[in-house]
C-alpha cells in the first residue's frame, strides 16, 4: 500500500540517526557528509520554516489549478456545484500521486495536496448530504487514512484521529440524550482501548516507518482519554448538548468522579512519564496539570489572578529549583544533564521570541489618564513604555 | 528508548559507514538510559519568571493608589536588588564572546531583574513623573538598563526587550504580534524611520563584526533589521494615496535590502533569513508586477490570466526549490 520506495524509507532513517549521531558529536561531519552521499534520499525539508513555506506555496498552486477548472466548468452552473468538489478531490489525489512518484516526501508540496484532497472529500459529502456531520467525518476519516497508509503522512493520521473521535461523537448523538449522557464514559473507554492497542502495535512492530504513526496515535489517546472526563469538559458539554442548566449550588451528576478524574489522572501521567521514561508522555502531563488547575479556577477562583500568577511563580521556580539541585550530579537516568542524542532545544530558542512578544515595550501614548495602560492586560511588562 | 534507533545504528555499522569503536561508544552511551530533564526544567524557570513578573505588574497595575506607593515602591526595589546581587556575585564579568554560565538559575534571574526594572522605572514615572513630560526618556532608560544587562550577562532575551525598547523609542512597534500593526500609512514618517532603524542594526552588525564584539547577537539584530525594513517597504508599495512614484523608491529599497539580506544569510548561514527574505522579496514582486497589470485592460483577458496562474506558480515553486538547494549546498561546506 505503501506508495513511497522503502528503500529510500530504510536510508531516511539511516540518515537522521547520522544526523542524530553528527550532532552528538560522535561521528564527525565528513562521515555524516559521506553518509548522505552514499545514501539516495527523498526530496525532503527538515527545516520546518521552509516546509510551511512551500505548503503555502502548494496551496497557491492547488487552489490556481482548481479555479482555472472551475473557470472552465462554470458553464454547467447548478450541476457543476454539485461537483466541484469531487473534481478538486480528485486533482488533490492526483497531485499527490505524482509527488509520490517524484520522490518528495514530508516535503511541503506534498503535504498542501494531500490535506487539500482530504478536506475536498469532506466538503464533497458535505454539499452532497447537506452537511450531514455523521457522514462527512466518516467518510474523511477514510480518506485521511488511505493518504497516511499510501504516502505515510503524519498529520493525515492527525485528521484521521480527529475524524474518527467526531464518528464516534456523532454516532453517540444518533441515540438522543442516552448517547449524550454516555459520551464522556464512552470516550474514555475507547481512547483506553485504543492507547493500549497502539502500544502493544510499537513494541511488536517490525517496520520503522510506522513507528511515528502509532506514536502520535498513542499520545492521541492519551490526550482524548484526559479531555473526556475533565470536568469542565463535561460540564460545559452537558450543558451544550443536553441544556442542562447547572443551578447555583447544584452540581451535574457524577461530579466527584469527575472532579478526581482531572486532579487524578495527570499525576499518573506524570509518575508514568518519568518511569517509563516517555517524553510525549511527560509533556502531556505538563499541559494537562496546567489544564487542571485552569479548570479549578474556573469554577472556584480562590485567589486574585494576580496573586494567583505571582505565587504561581513562586512555586513553579522552587519546584524547578530543587529539581535541579537535586539532578544536578546524575550522571545516567534521570538527569539535568543535557542528553547528547536527543536534546530538546528547539523549545530553548523560542524563548527569545516569546519574550519579545510578552515584555517587548511599545511607543508611549501621551496620554494623561490612569486607565491607558497601553500594552498593559495580560503581560505587566508590556505597559512599561506606555505610561 | 526508541528501539529503531540503535537498529539504525548497528545498519550503519554493517554498510561500514561508521566504525567499530564509535558503535560501542554510542551503545555504551545509550546503555546510560538517559533521561534528560535539562530542557524542561529551565523552561519552567523561564515560565516561573513569566508568571512571576506579569503577576506583579499586574498586582502594581490593580493597587495603585490603594498599596503604600512607597512600600510597594521599595518591595520592588528589594527584589530587585537581590536578583542583581545575585547574578553580578555568579556572573564572570563582561566578555566579548559568546558566555556560558555555570549556573542555569543565572540567566533567568537576568531577565526577572531586567523586566522588574522596567516595571519599576514605569510605576515610578506614572506616580512621579521624575521625567516631567518626557515619556521618551521613560523608555529609553528601561532600553538602556537592558542594553547593559543583555551585554554583561550575555542574555539574548533581554537583547530582544532591549530592541523593541529602541524601536519604541522612535515610535515603532516591533514585538512579534505588532508588528504588522504599525500605522506606515497615516504617518509616512514611519516607514522612514523604521528603515532608517533597520538599517542602522545593520551598520552596528557589520561593526561589532569587526571589533569582534558578542558576534552571537548579530542574527537577531539582522532579524529585527530584515523584518522591520520589509514591512515597512512592503507597506508603502501598497500605498496607493501617496505621492505619484514614491513607492518606486520603496521598491528598490527593498531590492537592496534583500540582496543584502541574500548575502548576509549565507554568510552567517541562517536559513530563517534566507527564507523570510524570499518570501518578502516575493509578496513584493507580486505587487509590483500587479501596479504594473494596473495599466492593462484587464475585462477581455481575464480568463487567461486565471488560466496562466498555475503556470506562474509552478514557475515560482521551481525557482523556490533551486534557490533552497543553492542555499543548502553553500552552507554545507
Amino acid at each position: 500500500m505503501i506508495r513511497h520506495d522503502k528503500q529510500l524509507l530504510n536510508d531516511l532513517a539511516f540518515l537522521d540517526e547520522a544526523n542524530s549521531l553528527q550532532n552528538a558529536g560522535f561521528i564527525s561531519k565528513d562521515q555524516k557528509d559521506l553518509i548522505k552521499k552514499q545514501l539516495p534520499d527523498f526530496k525532503h525539508q527538515k527545516n520546518i520554516l521552509v516546509r510551511l513555506g512551500f505548503f503555502l506555496l502548494g496551496s497557491f498552486l492547488y487552489s490556481s489549478i482548481c479555479s482555472a477548472i472551475s473557470l472552465l466548468g462554470l458553464s454547467g452552473e447548478e450541476f457543476f456545484f454539485k461537483i466541484c468538489c469531487y473534481i478538486f478531490a480528485v486533482v488533490g489525489f492526483a497531485g499527490a500521486e505524482f509527488l509520490a512518484n517524484e520522490k518528495y516526501y514530508g516535503h511541503g508540496l506534498d503535504d498542501a495536496f494531500i490535506l487539500g484532497a482530504i478536506f475536498n472529500v469532506g466538503f464533497a459529502i458535505g454539499i452532497t448530504t447537506d452537511g450531514y456531520e455523521l457522514i462527512i467525518a466518516v467518510f474523511m476519516a477514510i480518506a485521511a487514512f488511505v493518504m497516511y497508509r499510501r504516502y505515510l503522512h503524519l498529520p493525515s493520521l492527525l485528521i484521521f484521529c480527529l475524524a474518527s473521535s467526531a464518528v464516534l461523537f456523532y454516532g453517540l448523538f444518533e441515540f438522543g440524550a442516552i448517547g449524550k449522557t454516555i459520551l464522556p464514559f464512552v470516550a474514555m473507554l475507547f481512547s483506553a482501548g485504543f492507547y493500549f492497542f497502539t502500544k502493544k502495535s510499537i513494541d511488536n512492530l517490525n517496520e520503522h516507518y510506522y513507528y511515528n504513526g502509532l506514536l502520535l496515535g498513542n499520545s492521541f489517546c492519551l490526550i482524548l482519554f484526559y479531555l473526556s472526563c475533565n470536568y469542565l469538559v463535561v460540564r460545559e458539554l452537558s450543558v451544550m448538548l443536553l441544556g442542562n442548566e447547572v443551578l447555583p449550588g447544584k452540581d451535574i451528576p457524577f461530579a466527584y468522579f469527575f472532579y478526581a478524574f482531572t486532579l487524578i489522572v495527570p499525576v499518573l501521567y506524570l509518575v508514568q512519564a518519568l518511569k517509563s521514561k516517555d517524553r510525549i508522555m511527560l509533556w502531556i502531563s505538563f499541559l494537562a496539570i496546567s489544564f487542571s488547575i485552569y479548570t479549578i479556577r474556573f469554577y472556584h477562583s480562590v485567589l486574585p489572578i494576580e496573586v494567583a500568577l505571582t505565587l504561581g511563580g513562586v512555586v513553579l521556580f522552587s519546584i524547578a529549583y530543587f529539581s535541579i539541585k537535586k539532578l544536578k550530579e546524575k550522571e545516567s537516568g534521570l538527569t539535568f544533564k543535557p542528553d547528547r542524542i536527543n536534546n530538546s532545544n528547539a523549545l530553548l530558542n523560542a524563548e527569545a521570541l516569546i519574550v519579545a512578544s510578552a515584555f517587548g515595550m511599545k511607543p508611549e501614548v501621551k496620554t494623561e489618564s490612569p486607565m491607558e495602560f497601553g500594552g498593559g492586560g495580560f503581560s505587566g511588562g508590556g505597559s512599561d513604555g506606555s505610561f | 528508548m526508541n528501539k529503531f534507533d540503535d537498529q539504525a545504528t548497528k545498519s550503519l555499522l554493517d554498510k561500514n559507514l561508521i566504525t567499530e569503536n564509535q558503535y560501542q561508544e554510542i551503545t555504551a552511551y545509550r546503555n546510560l538510559n538517559i533521561f534528560s530533564l535539562n530542557a524542561e526544567l529551565k523552561f519552567f524557570l523561564y515560565l516561573s519568571v513569566l508568571l512571576f513578573t506579569s503577576g506583579i505588574g499586574i498586582l502594581i497595575y490593580k493597587n495603585i493608589d490603594s498599596i503604600g506607593h512607597i512600600a510597594l515602591l521599595s518591595i520592588l526595589l528589594i527584589i530587585i536588588a537581590v536578583c542583581f546581587y545575585y547574578c553580578f556575585k555568579n556572573s564572570k564579568g563582561f566578555q566579548k564572546t559568546e558566555t556560558v554560565f555555570e549556573s542555569p538559575f543565572l540567566e533567568y534571574l537576568v531577565l526577572a531583574a531586567n523586566i522588574l526594572t522596567c516595571i519599576f522605572i514605569g510605576y515610578l514615572q506614572f506616580q512621579y513623573k521624575p521625567f516631567g513630560t518626557h515619556y521618551d526618556l521613560a523608555t529609553l532608560i528601561p532600553t538602556i538598563v537592558s542594553f547593559f544587562c543583555a551585554y554583561y550577562f550575555d542574555n539574548k532575551s533581554v537583547l530582544t526587550i532591549a530592541i523593541t525598547g529602541l524601536a519604541a523609542y522612535i515610535g515603532l512597534s516591533v514585538t512579534p504580534q505588532d508588528l504588522l500593526h504599525n500605522d506606515f500609512y497615516s504617518n509616512p514618517t514611519l516607514s522612514y524611520s523604521a528603515i532608517i532603524l533597520g538599517g542602522l542594526l545593520i551598520l552596528y552588525t557589520i561593526y561589532s563584526l569587526r571589533v569582534n564584539l558578542k558576534t552571537h547577537f548579530n542574527i537577531i539584530y539582522l532579524t529585527f533589521a530584515l523584518h522591520l525594513i520589509s514591512i515597512a517597504s512592503i507597506s508603502n508599495l501598497v500605498d496607493d494615496y501617496s505621492h505619484d512614484s514614491i513607492w518606486m523608491l520603496f521598491g528598490v529599497v527593498l531590492g537592496a535590502s534583500s540582496y543584502y539580506f541574500y548575502k548576509v544569510s549565507h554568510d552567517i548561514k541562517a536559513i530563517s533569513l534566507y527564507v523570510f527574505m524570499i518570501i518578502y522579496t516575493y509578496i513584493g514582486l507580486n505587487i509590483f508586477l500587479f501596479r504594473i497589470f494596473q495599466f492593462i485592460d484587464f475585462s477581455d483577458v481575464w480568463m487567461l490570466f486565471i488560466l496562466a496562474l498555475p503556470a506562474y506558480f509552478i514557475g515560482s515553486i521551481i525557482l523556490f526549490i533551486k534557490l533552497i538547494k543553492k542555499f543548502n549546498k553553500e552552507t554545507a561546506k
